[in-house]
């Protein structure tokens, strides 16, 4: 069944490419706060002092970051996305916190035989 | 029984169709108001009690000493959603509970890689200083540790 038959050929024509333009600007549009916690992650994660001492802390914020990106995929909820961002970029600096704090204790763990 | 039978071929019940429309139609009622009733959301007393708790634990952790500017906006955030949720702005005030809940727990982080870090500084100053004591020659008084030369 042709739907040029029931629209005319300008109908279907225009509205496919009003789709194609929909589809292709859908995959296009970025929300910069995702954009920022994302490379944020990336860089963390290149760090092997972080991703070495701070795993677990570095996964949370996988995490909060992947939900992030389902809720601008699925939804495009700014004020959500922007929130999980900012929660995403809080965690990778937990996790750089925590790989000090790691980084100080292996510190002291390999000064304490040097007392003895 | 009294069949139809449908463009397929297939026989069908004749009341079927409106039947099938009507369960449709719910189903499609019924998702849409499960929906917005998720969107209105529950008040977020789990978060909020959450956050508290991690206020306390940066305060416990000298926070407030060591990184106060993360745990101070940790407190506000706090306070802003307590008043959402006064205001029965529940997503207002998860968002701001959580924003509490993980600032809190930076501030905690914080706190204790400083803590640890001045702890390895310590030790590493104490150790050098006993090393120029033993390189200078014995303490008169009793000495503890093992002269090492």
């Amino acid at each position: 069944m042709k739907l040029t038959v029931f629209f005319g050929r300008r109908t279907v024509n225009a509205a496919l490419l009003l789709m194609a333009f929909l589809s292709i600007g859908c995959g296009v549009v970025q929300n910069p706060a995702l954009e920022r916690a994302r490379d944020a992650y990336n860089r963390a994660r290149q760090d092997r002092e972080i991703a070495g001492r701070a795993g677990v802390a570095l996964d949370k914020a996988r995490l909060t970051l992947e939900q992030a990106e389902r809720v601008w995929a699925e939804e495009k909820d700014v004020t959500e996305v922007e929130h999980l961002a900012y929660v995403a970029e809080k965690r990778i600096e937990i996790a750089r916190a925590t790989a000090r704090r790691r980084l100080a204790a292996d510190d002291i763990q390999q000064l304490n035989p040097q007392r003895e | 029984m009294n069949m139809i039978s449908d463009p397929n071929g297939e026989l069908m019940p004749p009341r079927i169709r409106p039947f099938r429309a009507w369960i449709i139609a719910s189903l499609v009622v019924l998702f849409a108001f499960e929906n917005s009733g998720c969107s209105t959301a529950r008040p977020p007393t789990e978060i909020l009690s959450r956050a508290e708790m991690e206020l306390r634990a940066a305060s416990e952790a000298r926070a407030d000493e060591f990184a106060p500017m993360d745990l101070q906006s940790a407190r506000e955030k706090f306070e802003r959603s307590k008043k959402a949720m006064a205001a029965k702005r529940y997503e207002d005030a998860r968002r701001l509970a959580e924003s509490a809940q993980v600032e809190a727990e930076l501030a905690t982080a914080k706190a204790e890689a400083e803590l640890t870090r001045r702890a390895a500084d310590d030790l590493r100053i104490r150790l050098d200083t006993l090393r120029a004591e033993t390189e200078r020659g014995p303490i008169p008084a009793s000495s503890p540790a093992s002269g090492k030369e």
